[in-house]
């Protein structure tokens, strides 16, 4: 289960309503214990597809470097990615699926008329066929 | 000896540590090293053939090795490698609509059922108000979508057919009524839909789609809906949808089964990467030669009709990447993964399909065009006429005459004389068959029995001659009485 505290979670939704009607996307950084993690710290990084964003997004690999590196020095961890869905449910597409790793949780911001209406948490699986959904509180 | 930061997740494996040294001269080297050391991380870096899965990006310092010498790229002692995922996503929702037109007053009363909705609301009634959906095919599947995505407030539909309504449509294609015989489809459909829904603004492509005109007429809507019956066309609009980059919501129907899903939209699989290659021709009977059920085709369009307005309003998890089967005598619903083939010649990584072939050169089938003349010139070599078959009953020649369809075809009606040995049945019992006797096959109107007689000549039979236009030419050529079905 993921838990995000109360400002990464601001941070996120508003990143999410400032980028709309793009897809917007970052890291979550904060620590793991088993499989209960706690998001401390959200990281907005640049949605680096090139094409149209409204459906689309890409993180730069050195953006998520950077990521990980501002984490150990926060003595905190990677644990996630976030992105939004504009106008357009919270689920894992097949997208999300094809381009995710099994490493991490995928929380996927639902973004309706430029406000947020829900959201869900995702665990690609090894082979990236499936991912399951993840308890998610904020 | 090079340090390897441990991504968080991975620490699991690495006994919780953050970082690891690990022996060598190249990243190559050094990553083997790590991979030997820590067996239950090799699988998280590397496939089962030893190579780098397709997600994970490897950073000496700063540096993409893709971008120095790969694997070979040397690794010092103050190195660090990095292992970092490349990762992209999206909801592959349909481009939102430009600007969004309000709703009038009528319209609110109308889609009041709709509005109340959270999930669509006003919002997603102007979402389906703006969307442009095109039908392929005004038959049994195209009747049910035609009919409910009229009334649910699609702004544009276009249809392309150019058939005409024949009295056997009427068990399932419930768009057409009965005093509609003998009028184009696409005329009797837009008169429904409009009928439901005046507002609508239909656009009539009255013509067969082919690779000629696919792409011009599929390029105004926002996604496709396939409701053909033939493996031509179904290749046909699955390569244009991919070449376009729009969904193709897909069904089919057989019997008592039907199949769901949706085609091509980004991130998921296109028909091709199901069935890379058509069936042999007339392995798969149409529904003319199978047979439906009458109401089949309303479950799977209805499905279809769902899934298309799900994709425009952007709600619920669209049928991608899974395929709905239907058995309405089980009454079961199935599904089954579909995965998107990177090796696809349509959708994969380097696709081979850059633009629209010969469906009809590649389903092996003969086109439209040129199978018509045939027909109409009549009697080629290794067939016979009804009359001149008439002819040769009325004189007592002797000789056998087949009839290659189903038992319960033959139980319809049939020629006097003739011996049932149904298609499927005639490898086994060729036996039965003198291979010097003169012998005549047919079956409903020619395309079954054409099989059979390929198949008696590869056996050795030299006199075997195919019935033109089969028991319908029969009926309408030599005795009425018989009937049509």
């Amino acid at each position: 289960m993921m838990h995000i505290a109360p400002d990464p979670w601001e941070a996120m939704v508003k990143h999410a309503r400032e980028t709309y009607p793009n897809e917007c996307c970052g890291a979550m950084l904060g620590s793991i214990d088993g499989e209960r993690k706690l998001v401390l710290a959200a990281m907005p990084l640049e949605n680096a597809f090139d094409g149209a964003q409204a459906a689309r997004y890409q993180l730069r690999p050195e953006d998520l470097l950077a990521a990980d590196r501002a984490a150990r020095q926060r003595k905190m961890d990677l644990i996630g990615i976030y992105h939004s869905h504009p106008d357009c449910d919270a689920y894992f597409s097949k997208t999300d699926l094809r381009n995710s790793c099994p490493w991490y949780s995928f929380v996927v911001l639902s973004i309706r008329n430029g406000e947020f209406h829900h959201a869900n948490s995702w665990l690609p699986d090894a082979d990236q066929t499936e991912a399951a959904k993840e308890e998610l509180t904020y | 000896m090079a340090r390897i930061l441990i991504p968080t997740p991975l620490r699991q494996f690495t006994g919780k540590q953050d970082a690891v040294s690990a022996a060598g001269a190249t990243v190559g080297e050094v990553l083997d090293a790590l991979a030997a050391a820590y067996p239950d991380l090799r699988k998280q870096i590397f496939t089962a053939d030893g190579a780098l899965r397709s997600f994970v990006n490897v950073y000496l310092n700063d540096e993409d090795i893709r971008y120095l010498a790969r694997s070979d790229t040397p690794a010092a002692g103050g190195d660090t490698i990095s292992l970092v995922p490349s990762i992209a996503g999206g909801s592959a929702a349909l481009a939102p609509p430009a600007a969004a037109e309000a709703l009038t007053n009528d319209e609110i009363l109308r889609y009041s059922r709709h509005l109340i909705i959270p999930e669509v609301g006003v919002e997603g009634q102007q979402k389906l108000k703006a969307a442009k959906v095109l039908l392929v095919g005004a038959g049994g599947l195209g009747a049910p979508l035609g009919l409910y995505l009229a009334a649910a407030g699609i702004g544009r539909i276009g249809i392309v057919d150019f058939d005409v309504v024949d009295v056997t449509n009427l068990q399932r294609q419930v768009i057409h009524s009965t005093r509609d015989v003998g009028r184009k489809k696409i005329d009797s459909a837009a008169e429904k839909m409009l009928a439901i829904n005046p507002a609508l603004r239909v656009t009539k492509h009255e013509t067969a789609l082919a690779s000629g005109n696919a792409l011009e007429i599929l390029k105004d809507y926002d996604l496709v809906v396939d409701g053909t019956d033939n493996f031509p066309t179904r290749y046909l609009v699955n390569d244009a949808c991919v070449l376009l980059g729009k969904p193709n919501v897909y069904g089919s129907i057989f019997r008592f089964e039907g199949q769901s899903t949706i085609f091509a939209c980004p991130g998921g699989p296109c028909y091709r990467c199901l069935y890379p290659e058509p069936p042999p021709p007339g392995l798969v009977p149409s529904c003319a030669e199978g047979g439906v059920l009458g109401i089949l085709p309303g479950t799977i369009g209805l499905i279809q009709a769902t899934e298309t307005v799900k994709l425009i309003l952007g709600i619920g998890e669209p049928l991608v990447g899974r395929l709905l089967l239907y058995d309405a005598l089980a009454m079961r619903f199935r599904e089954l993964k579909l995965r998107r083939n990177p090796e696809c010649p349509a959708c994969g990584e380097h696709p081979t399909i850059t633009r629209l072939i010969d469906y009809h050169e590649f389903c092996g089938v003969p086109s439209p065009r040129s199978a018509a003349p045939a027909q109409e010139s009549g009697v080629n070599e290794g067939e016979i006429g009804v009359t001149e078959l008439k002819a040769k009953l009325d004189r007592g020649d002797n000789f056998v005459l087949i009839d290659v369809r189903e038992p319960q075809e033959y139980g319809i009606c049939s020629i006097p004389g003739s011996k049932l040995m149904p298609l499927g049945e005639l490898p086994k019992r060729i036996g039965e068959l003198d291979r010097t006797a003169d012998i005549v096959i047919h079956c409903k109107s020619g395309g079954r029995s054409a099989r059979a007689c390929g198949l008696l000549r590869q056996a050795g039979f030299a006199r075997v001659r195919n019935l033109v236009g089969g028991i319908l030419a029969w009926s309408d050529k030599v005795d009425p009485s018989v009937p049509k079905y």
